[in-house]
């Protein structure tokens, strides 16, 4: 009689499946940096060799200056950093129902010497003025904040409440 | 008398059969997630926070530009002089045309080394940048 052999139960281990696994994920979860990165967005103009120079009337211009000891100046009157963000609110919102042409210019201007904090303390207030503008349009016209928006209805916000930020180029160090 | 303690029937185990699996969608997760990191900052520095930031959804886009506490200037893996800044950011921007140049400067840099920076910047037409800053609270 032929003895049927038995066949051997070919199985591959899988009990340490798991701990495989978990070094895995472990190395994953060491690896992974989830930042994003965020920070105050901004678009530089073009470079051009020979600048010519347009005269913008001064009720549209909000001059901001910084100095080397971190003093500013809105439209020659010394003002403090936090109070940059309400003086700029007045007069965005004054301007709101003027022509594209007619709206506020902020400019930067700072020394050489400035230190960058300050200058980013100061940008971060005009951009807190411009957030804060748009919610308020938003909530007045369409009844919702800004970023609930559709595309189109940001779009008209931002028609009506641009963002012009000019920085101009800060002068040398005075010797 | 004896007494027996009683005891449910019920078996008292979690079951672990599904735990290989649950430990692969985390695994897949963040391997997913995950970004390795592509370069070693070689420049001091500690980011300005504020609170009116954004946070730029395009990672794949970011370019950085380091500048240390000491004014160094670093890009990818060295540290460049002020004038390297511009053929370096020219062919980036070659290579991913709507970069966005994200600038991790010390809180106590000069605003004139930022600003020869931007203007070489203009010159390479990296015109989309942003202020690296923390979410001040």
């Amino acid at each position: 009689m032929i003895k049927k052999k038995k066949i051997a139960e070919a199985s591959i281990p899988t009990s340490s499946m798991a701990d495989i696994a978990f070094l895995l994920l472990l190395f994953f979860l060491v690896a992974t940096v989830i930042d994003v990165d965020t920070g105050i967005g901004l678009t530089l103009p073009e470079y051009v060799e020979d600048v010519n120079t347009v005269k913008v009337p001064k009720s549209r211009m909000a001059a901001i200056l910084i100095n080397a000891n971190g003093d500013i100046l809105l439209d020659n009157k010394p003002i403090s950093v936090s109070q940059i963000k309400g003086n700029l609110k007045i007069r965005l919102s004054s301007k709101i129902d003027l022509p594209n042409n007619k709206k506020l210019i902020v400019s930067v201007k700072t020394d050489r010497k400035t230190k960058y904090n300050t200058y980013i303390q100061a940008m971060d207030q005009i951009k807190q003025a411009y957030f804060e503008m748009w919610d308020e349009y938003s909530e007045q016209n369409f009844g919702n904040k800004y970023k609930d928006l559709t595309a189109t209805q940001q779009a008209e916000v931002q028609k009506k409440i641009p963002t012009i930020i000019s920085l101009a180029e800060p002068e040398s160090v005075k010797k | 008398m004896t007494f027996e303690k009683r005891r449910a029937n019920a078996k008292q185990e979690i079951p672990t059969a599904s735990m290989p699996d649950i430990v692969f969608m985390l695994l897949l997760f963040f391997m997913v997630t995950t970004t390795l990191r592509e370069v070693d900052v070689l420049v001091k520095f500690k980011l300005p926070s504020a609170k009116a930031i954004e946070k730029i959804e395009n990672k794949r886009l970011i370019s950085y530009i380091w500048v240390g506490n000491k004014g160094k200037i670093q890009i990818n893996d060295n540290i460049v002089k002020l004038s390297d800044v511009e053929p370096v950011m020219y062919a980036k921007r070659q290579s991913l045309p709507n970069v966005i140049v994200s600038l991790r400067v010390d809180q106590g840099a000069d605003m004139g080394l930022v600003t020869d920076i931007q203007q070489e910047l203009r010159k390479a037409y990296c015109l989309r940048i942003n202020y690296s800053t923390t979410l001040k609270i």
